[in-house]
């Protein structure tokens, strides 16, 4: 029952301008909260809004992470294959395109019917331009890769042989029109039977 | 003198429903019914009138404030705004580096239950809430002076039962019995109190 105890203190008639001061300030601290409490609203949904964000982009960074890695993997093993393949032939074509000297390597593995191929020291293509790698088979020449070089940098790529019963008896590249040529008709960079 | 105001038990209600749906005009009944007991309260623990003041504006304040923590079913309203009160005069008390310098100064001035017998002016009678004080103000000047002034100690100064047993020079034990019995007499006295009409 303490509870009730305040009230045997005397009361004390307040001075008029205390109301006011009191319930000035009562207010004024509601009007203050409101701001603050929108301000700290904003904060927790910006913040929210960047963790959010932050979480997606990781989520997809990691995702393209494991796609790059599988891709990697998968290329190293492609490789691998090639260069350690028994049944893999090794042949190296010096060539000139531009004034300069490089070279084509082609790693042919005949028991997966598959080509590896590594361009090293091409001029860059003019831009309407681009080189064409050809399989001479025994039914001609059949189409291998169409390779746009703009960049003066190696190029490899893997390649499929013809599935058409034709036999591959060597490869040739030459300068073509960028979207490629049915048969070669530009500049022959090199011409190898193997 | 004036008919002192009155306010019921639903007119509580009424009052806390609407501070609750954040009515400003509720705010200054409320100022208008409590502020002479909370200031009242408050001096008589301060003994300082400009702190009193603060202390009011901190009570004000926190019940808008916190209004929707009051819970009716575990007391009225009055009672819970007066604890407020009493816990923030005594926070005020205990943050003065001479508080006890100051309240033996004033214990030899005036001595300890002053208030109890003190004379009351014609214009306090009409402050709402009159009836109660008187009440609860019998009910203390009725208790035997040793069990008053560890009440009072207790209550308005906020000591501690060993603090309450240093002041007075008595044994703990003698301290916890006399609050004890004093508490056990008050809420036999004051127990029916329901609202400020009770």
């Amino acid at each position: 029952m303490t509870d009730w105890l305040g009230m045997a203190a005397h009361p004390r008639s307040p001075h008029p301008e205390l109301k006011t001061r009191v319930l000035g300030r009562a207010l004024e601290r509601r009007r203050w909260i409101a701001p603050l409490a929108a301000a700290a609203l904003l904060v927790i949904l910006a913040g929210g809004g960047s963790a959010y964000w932050a979480s997606r982009t990781i989520r997809a960074l990691s995702a393209e992470r494991d796609t790059l890695s599988a891709r990697l993997a998968a290329l190293q093993d492609t490789v691998n294959t090639f260069i350690h393949g028994t049944a893999t032939r090794l042949v190296q074509v010096p060539v000139s395109t531009g004034g300069r000297l490089g070279a084509v390597t082609i790693f042919a593995d005949d028991a997966h019917h598959r080509w590896l191929v590594r361009c090293d020291g091409l001029a860059p293509n003019e831009p309407d331009q681009a080189y064409q790698l050809w399989f001479i088979t025994d039914k001609g020449m059949k189409t291998a890769a169409i390779m746009p070089m703009d960049q003066d940098r190696p190029m490899v790529m893997a390649l499929e042989m013809p599935t058409d019963h034709a036999q591959v008896m060597g490869a040739a590249m030459s300068i073509e029109p960028r979207a490629g040529s049915a048969e070669p008709r530009g500049p022959m960079v090199f011409h190898r039977l193997l | 003198m004036t008919q002192p105001k009155r306010l019921s038990l639903e007119a509580e209600r009424t009052l806390v429903r609407r501070l609750k749906a954040r009515d400003e005009q509720a705010l200054g009944e409320l100022f208008d019914l409590l502020a002479p007991w909370v200031l009242g309260l408050a001096c008589r623990i301060l003994h300082d009138e400009a702190e009193a003041e603060e202390v009011v504006g901190d009570v004000f304040a926190q019940v808008w404030r916190h209004v929707h923590r009051h819970d009716a079913r575990r007391g009225p309203l009055v009672p819970w705004i007066l604890a407020i009160a009493r816990n923030r005069a005594l926070d005020a008390l205990r943050r003065r580096r001479r508080w006890w310098r100051k309240a033996e100064r004033w214990e030899q001035a005036y001595g300890v239950g002053q208030d109890v017998d003190a004379p009351t002016g014609p214009d306090e009678s009409s402050v709402p809430g009159w009836p109660l004080h008187r009440e609860v103000h019998a009910a203390l000047a009725a208790l035997p002076e040793e069990q008053r002034r560890v009440v009072l100690l207790a209550y308005f100064e906020g000591l501690t039962h060993s603090e309450i047993a240093r002041r007075l020079d008595q044994p703990l034990g003698t301290v916890k019995t006399r609050l004890r019995i004093a508490h056990q007499k008050l809420s036999a006295t004051l127990d029916h109190l329901k609202d400020w009409l009770s």
